[in-house]
């Protein structure tokens, strides 16, 4: 148990070549483009119309704003936690087991380190390009008026980073794709359904509203919304801060650690 | 150690769990040799090259290379040596000169210089007509040239090859045989594992011949031959009934000969007179042959098959 805290808090050394690692995977993602396009904002844009604006019309008003104001700063985060998911995890198995990919980057003097550094990075900015590009877009339908929005958007980055650190440990305990399967519908799915994506929190049984907040998303959700509602003074923003900064660091190293153990026999 | 040492491995064990792979390996390569692994399926060849270009923890013991320590300096040792793994691993993302860009880039090669490498070694390895293909789409003899040519692309001081030649046309392997012969003249140190015994007769400086994990033996083919087997091998078949009678005699004028079915094989040595076989062995259909390494491999390593 010593050991385990011990790997999840030391940070491990890492050399500039993970920046290489992220260029390859551009490189991919720029032939890919228009695949990717597709997937990473085109779907969330369909979810911001069937239930932003079509659900949404049923509904007068949700804790004091329109359907759409509440849904929105949950549907970028869960877009944050979407894309770098499935990136970290189906592509970057791929890349570990059947393309080996990895042990081919490892004949180079880069590090197992600076190839999860990197992978992550990488999943990362593709979180990212979803979560701009549905800003971008969200923007031009007037959903965005507050200038807070660009706090909003450190917070989609954390959140973005967050969990592709969390794919990354799910691929390095993987059996195979099968695994992907249960976290997808047995993890992440369910969560994004309690963490007041969709509806409020407080709106559930006691137990799923503390699930909830074991879980990640719904601290970026929260964070969200609260800094759209200006709420500075509200001790709960700090503590949710706090939640994703800590899980950042700690599921980074653990899964930086797993992988490296993985990579180098 | 001294300057002209390439590779040199003290007690080196690797264990996979529990199973020992490579089981305490004290070996020398000497810089500008060839020098060949050979050893029968499973017997730790991959396993201890693995460990040489830093792909793999060392369980036990010392190793160095280019006088670097492989436990500390691995990423110094990686940008200096060049590695054609048994299994190519090429970036199947990529076509052919992506792969090579990007390892020069992996490699942290300035883009001037990778570029002009990049060129030169597409025309080397015959690739150019190849440079945009996708890796899939190449035969498995491109491939390998592809392999080559990438663990060239940082002007390697060593050139680790596993199973180079496995797979391969004999066009090709002829080829690459010449190629390496290049190399060998340019000074550069070679280190190869090979299931084909001609072919480290023919390449190699020096060879060592592994089994279970262990060394058996390592030096010139030359004095291999000498030393384990001799300068003529006697071959003849025998009938079950007489086999123990033929035995009998040989162990009685102190020939040293192996068993195999029904096939005998009687090593002379330098000075013994193969008259008196001829003696023992009259009815019998005979053969006399130059040795070649193939016998000190299936005298020192069995005839028997290794299922894993
Ligand atoms: N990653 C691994 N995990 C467990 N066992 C392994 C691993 N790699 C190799 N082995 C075992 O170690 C032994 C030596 O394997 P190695 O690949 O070094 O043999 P080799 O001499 O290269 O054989 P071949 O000629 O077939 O390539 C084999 O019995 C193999 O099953
Ligand atoms: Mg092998």
């Amino acid at each position: 148990m010593n050991n385990f805290f011990k790997t999840t808090l030391t940070l491990a050394k890492i050399g500039d070549g993970y920046r290489y690692i992220w260029y390859r995977n551009f490189l991919q993602f720029r032939r890919t483009f228009f695949v990717s396009l597709f997937w990473v904002i085109l779907e969330p844009l369909m979810y911001l119309g069937a239930i932003g604006f079509g659900v949404g019309s049923y509904i007068n008003n949700i804790k004091g704003q329109s359907y759409i104001d509440f849904f929105f700063p949950g549907l970028l985060c869960s877009t944050a936690m979407m894309v770098p998911f499935f990136e970290g995890t189906y592509t970057n198995f791929t890349k570990l087991t059947f393309q080996k990919i990895y042990q081919h980057i490892l004949l180079t003097r880069i590090t197992p380190q600076e190839i999860v550094f990197g992978e992550m990075l990488w999943a990362t900015s593709k979180g990212y390009f979803g979560v701009l590009g549905l800003s971008l877009i969200a923007l031009f339908l007037g959903l965005i008026q507050d200038w807070h929005f660009i706090l909003i958007l450190i917070v989609l980055l954390i959140t973005c980073w967050l969990f592709s650190c969390l794919a990354m440990l799910i691929t390095s305990v993987a059996k195979n794709y099968d695994s992907f399967i249960y976290a997808t519908s047995g993890f992440i799915i369910p969560m994004s359904l309690i963490s007041g994506l969709y509806f409020p929190i407080e709106q559930q049984p006691l137990l799923l509203q503390i699930i909830a907040y074991i879980l990640p998303l719904s601290h970026s959700i929260d964070l969200c919304r609260a800094i759209l509602r200006h709420d500075f003074m509200d001790y709960r923003l700090y503590l949710h801060i706090s939640y994703l900064l800590f899980m950042s660091y700690a599921l980074y190293n653990l899964s930086s650690y797993k992988i490296t153990k993985k990579l180098i026999r | 150690m001294s300057l002209d040492t390439a590779i040199e491995t003290k007690h080196i064990i690797k264990k996979y769990n529990d199973f020992v792979a490579v089981n305490g390996v004290d070996l020398k390569v000497i810089k500008g040799e060839c020098f060949g692994l050979l050893g029968p399926n499973g017997a730790g060849k991959s396993s201890l090259m693995k460990m040489m270009y830093c792909h793999s923890v060392i369980t036990e013991g010392e190793l160095f290379v280019l006088g670097l320590n492989a436990k500390k300096n691995f990423r110094e040792i990686k940008s200096k040596i060049g590695v054609v793994p048994q299994d190519n691993l090429l970036d199947s993302d990529f076509n052919a000169i992506d792969n090579l860009r990007l390892f020069a880039k992996y490699q942290q090669i300035d883009d001037y210089t990778a570029a002009e490498t990049i060129r030169s070694l597409l025309k080397l390895l015959k690739l150019e007509d190849f440079a945009n293909s996708e890796i899939e789409t190449l035969s498995g003899g491109t491939q390998r040239r592809l392999a080559i040519a990438r663990a060239l692309i940082n002007s390697p001081e060593i050139i680790f090859l596993d199973e180079p030649t496995t797979g391969l046309d004999p066009q090709s392997r002829l080829w690459l045989w010449n190629f390496m012969k290049q190399v060998k003249e340019m000074n550069g140190t070679i280190f190869l594992t090979t299931h084909y015994i001609e072919e480290a007769e023919e390449l190699c400086d020096r060879v060592a011949i592994m089994d279970r994990g262990k060394i058996l033996c390592v030096d010139q083919p030359r004095i291999l031959i000498k030393q384990h087997i001799g300068d003529e091998i006697i071959e003849f078949f025998s009938n079950p009934v007489d086999l123990n009678y033929y035995l009998n005699r040989l162990k009685e004028f102190n020939y040293e000969y192996q068993v195999y079915n029904n096939m005998v094989l009687v090593f002379l040595k330098s000075g013994q007179d193969s008259k008196k076989i001829f003696d023992i062995i009259k009815s019998e259909k005979v053969t006399v042959r130059k040795p070649s390494l193939n016998d000190v491999f299936l005298k020192l390593a069995g005839y028997n098959l290794r299922d894993e």
